[in-house]
């Protein structure tokens, strides 16, 4: 049972002496109980009362960083097996491989494009999270090469993929500093690669193919000082992995088995359809994926569905209502109505820009729903688009008086014009035909 | 010992027959009993647990179908008969859906027509059947009756009832004994009433799809993900009005933009991409039956959810 913050204040030392970053003990309770602190941050606590508040007021899975700088991501501190119970908070970093046996060339342009690849989709710029660098040469002199050369050309975070200790030492050399990700300790190997990791203050990759034994080797490389570690299941399969996955997150957030509390790591690049693990890791919890480079297709599809999964459900992605610009609009450009649901605004937003005609956009307040959507709730009406060109001082803006309202919304139409006085103009349904629109329809 | 996870549960999703074979009074080779689950997808103790079902969708009017798929089938669009048999044959298909999309032609009036493309679909493939039926509210009753007759004995799947647009519908399927596909625009609660206005006019639990409407990834699929998780979790927590299996159709898929605008040489790639990704993420939230358009995207659901399928060693 997780505990109040009465409670747990009551166990506090009750200083407010700030250490811990909170204004008072009371505060610092607050995020305590809320998962949203570390009992660590406070000096005074004694022995009771970290072990009374540890096992329940950590967040029940691990926020682990990788890397440094602009490009670090955090996974882990979730709190739910489904997305609608609140949110996901920490989408996967999804890792491009690059091996020691690949040219320099290769190496570089791989991670080149790690850096520079954007999808922007409603208004995000979606990008993958850094490299994954694998010794499969097995040489020492290989992988030393192969991590310089994705150093050289981008500060992204990375994983070392290796289980020899002398070759991940020669890279540490190099990278050890930006936290790094080691893979993977073993049952076999665990001491030597600790001690690495320990040294650099790496994050740590534990494989096993029993919950069983993840949990022995997660407690056994936390007694050697890495607390810092994702959890590799082992999967052969996408069942096994399905299976795996869901375990970890459900009996960690119960706290059935608080050690498994830590993020979830999936190799996809041993499944035969690499895309179907993606989008199984996306869709059940794991926290980083490491993939081959993807094709166009599945790197879109890859992207969309991480943004889809890890949107908050309560609130839809909005725009803020309002007059926008398309180009610079003079004082007959045309002035276009929608709702200000993001991917409808955005949706529009791309189809005029590539018209090349200036215009006006006016975003009235559906409360983020779309066009078909909102006319079907009864949240988009006339008395709200009256509003709105009032509001904005759309009057001011333009000399002519004419709205074009989505295809959609036609059977507003009449009302519309009623309310407003403006000479409403029903546009086509679909955005992408607004261009052969505007040319043939539009007169101020 | 690591415990199993542990969800509580008390209920089952409810079981649907599809399809009848000669011993069940049909002609199909093969007939389908969906749902049965007691757990979340893919996580039933018993690993042969029965893999989604892949359904090829076929039209009787090409001029309403994307131009992509069009394109990959050639000539077989023009002969639904020719196309339902390649689809059991060559492309893997589970089910063949049948969309009748002539009802979309401005006053459609030839039920007769449809009739006999019900009835060479029937002859071209021995799969069990889905016939999405009429597109337009005048023409519902006929539509339906006349594929209901049809199919009289072959237990098929016939779609789609809505809540202002169910009793034409109900009627055939209670006529002729087939199952029916009961949507609502993703929400739980409109998928819990439909199918209180399903039994209130006398169809049985176990003659009922639920379909919480696909939005395609990138195009709400957000909202259809959780909507379909939750639908599962009602059924377990032992909601019989909302424990039918369900089925995901996410057709628009190859009508959103990135479809749209890739180029040329990797469009068919793009497509199969989208429904792949969207079919691949709807079963594991709990659908039973993903619907498909293109042909490539058969085999490689049919993988996928074989792989998912499988477990190897314990938890
Ligand atoms: C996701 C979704 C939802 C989400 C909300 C998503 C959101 N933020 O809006 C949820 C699950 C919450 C939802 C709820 C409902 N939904 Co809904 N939903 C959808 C779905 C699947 C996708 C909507 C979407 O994102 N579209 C993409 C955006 C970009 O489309 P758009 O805004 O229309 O913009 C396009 C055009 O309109 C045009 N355009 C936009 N602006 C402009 C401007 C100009 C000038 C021009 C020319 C063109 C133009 O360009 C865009 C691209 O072409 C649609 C089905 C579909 N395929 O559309 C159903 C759909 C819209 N929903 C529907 C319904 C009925 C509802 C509910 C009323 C159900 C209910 N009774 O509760 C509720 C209402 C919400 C409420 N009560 O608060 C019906 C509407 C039926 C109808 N024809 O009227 C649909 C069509 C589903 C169906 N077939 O039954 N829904
Ligand atoms: S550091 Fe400890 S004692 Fe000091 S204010 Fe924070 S909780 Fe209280």
């Amino acid at each position: 049972m997780p505990l109040k913050a009465l409670d747990i204040y009551k166990l506090l030392p009750r200083k407010n002496c700030k250490e811990c970053g909170d204004p008072t003990c009371l505060t610092f309770a607050m995020k305590l109980a809320a998962g949203k602190a570390d009992i660590e941050l406070c000096p005074y606590l004694d022995e009771n009362a970290k072990s009374v508040l540890g096992a329940t007021t950590r967040p029940p899975i691990r926020r682990v960083k990788l890397g440094v700088g602009e490009r670090s991501f955090a996974v882990g501190e979730e709190f739910v097996l489904y997305r609608h119970d609140k949110t996901f908070y920490h989408p996967p970093g999804i890792m491009f491989v690059v091996s020691d046996t690949q040219s320099e060339e290769e190496i570089t342009a791989i991670t080149a494009r790690v850096r520079d690849e954007t999808l922007t989709r409603v208004g995000a710029d979606l990008k993958f999270n850094g490299t994954a660098i694998v010794n499969t040469s097995g040489t020492i002199e290989a992988y030393a090469k192969a991590v310089a050369a994705v150093e050289k050309t981008a500060g992204l975070p990375e994983v070392l993929v290796s289980e020899n200790p002398a070759a991940l030492a020669a890279a540490l050399v190099l990278c050890g500093s930006y936290h790094p990700t080691i893979c993977a300790a073993t049952p076999e190997n665990y001491k030597q690669i600790c001690a690495l990791a320990k040294q650099y203050a790496c994050r740590l990759v534990v494989r096993a193919s029993t919950l069983e034994a993840l949990v022995q080797l997660a407690k056994d490389c936390v007694a050697e000082g890495v607390p810092d570690i994702l959890l590799d299941p082992g999967a052969k399969t996408l069942g096994d992995f399905l299976y795996r996955s869901t375990a970890v997150r459900q009996l960690a957030i119960t706290r059935a088995v608080p050690d498994l509390g830590y993020p979830v790591y999936l190799d996809a690049t041993t499944f035969e359809d690499e895309d179907a693990a993606i989008a199984l890791g996306i869709v059940k919890y794991a926290s980083v994926i490491v993939a081959k480079p993807l094709s166009p297709a599945s790197a879109k599809a890859a992207l969309t569905l991480r943004q889809n999964i890890y949107t908050d459900p309560q609130k839809p992605i909005q725009m803020n209502p309002g007059i926008y610009r398309v180009g610079t609009p003079g004082k007959d450009a045309p002035v276009l109505m929608t709702v200000n649901f993001s991917l409808t605004y955005f949706t529009l937003q791309g189809y005029l820009e590539s018209t090349r005609i200036p215009c006006f956009m006016l975003i009235v307040d559906t409360e983020g729903l779309s066009v078909l959507t909102s006319v079907a709730a009864g949240k988009l009406n006339e008395s709200l688009v009256r509003d709105a060109i009032k509001k904005f001082g759309v009057e001011g803006e333009v000399n002519h008086r004419k709205l074009i309202i989505p295809g959609y919304a036609a059977p507003l139409s009449g009302r519309i014009e009623e309310a407003t006085g403006w000479k409403v103009l029903v546009g086509p349904r679909d955005a992408a035909e607004i261009g052969e629109y505007l040319v043939q329809e539009w007169k101020p | 010992m690591i415990p199993d996870p542990n969800f509580g549960w008390t209920g089952t999703v409810g079981e649907v027959i599809l399809g009848a074979t000669r011993s069940e009074g049909g002609t199909r080779s093969r007939s389908y009993r969906i749902g049965g689950g007691t757990t979340l997808p893919f996580m039933e103790k018993d690993t042969a647990a029965r893999p989604p079902l892949i359904a090829f969708e076929i039209c009787d009017d090409p001029r309403y179908w994307s131009p992509i798929v069009n394109e990959y089938c050639g000539d077989l669009i023009h002969d639904p008969a020719a196309w339902a048999k390649t689809a059991e044959t060559a492309y893997g298909a589970d089910l063949v859906r049948l969309c009748l999309t002539s009802t979309k032609q401005r006053d459609f009036s030839d039920i007769a027509t449809l009739g006999k493309t019900t009835e060479s679909v029937l002859t071209g493939t021995a799969l069990p059947l889905i016939i999405e039926g009429s597109n337009e509210p005048k023409i519902d009753s006929e539509v339906f009756q006349k594929c209901g007759e049809t199919g009289q004995g072959e237990r098929l799947l016939l779609g789609t009832a809505e809540a202002g647009r169910y009793r034409s519908i109900a009627a055939a399927a209670l006529a002729y004994n087939h199952a029916i596909i009961a949507q609502s625009p993703i929400d739980i609660n409109l998928a819990k009433q439909l199918n209180i206005l399903l039994k209130e006019i006398g169809i049985s639990r176990d003659h009922i799809v639920i379909d919480p409407y696909t939005g395609a990834l990138g195009y709400g699929f957000e909202y259809t993900y959780s909507a379909m998780e939750r639908i599962r979790f009602s059924a377990l927590k032992g909601d019989t009005d909302l424990a039918m299996p369900m089925i995901c159709a996410p057709s628009d898929s190859l009508t959103i933009k990135e479809v749209r605008e890739a180029d040329a040489g990797s469009r068919d790639a793009m497509a199969v991409e989208w429904e792949f990704t969207t079919s691949l993420a709807a079963a594991v939230a709990g659908a039973e039956i993903v619907c498909v358009r293109h042909p490539l995207t058969v085999k490689r659901l049919k993988e996928a959810f074989y792989g998912l399928n499988t477990r190897t060693g314990g938890a």
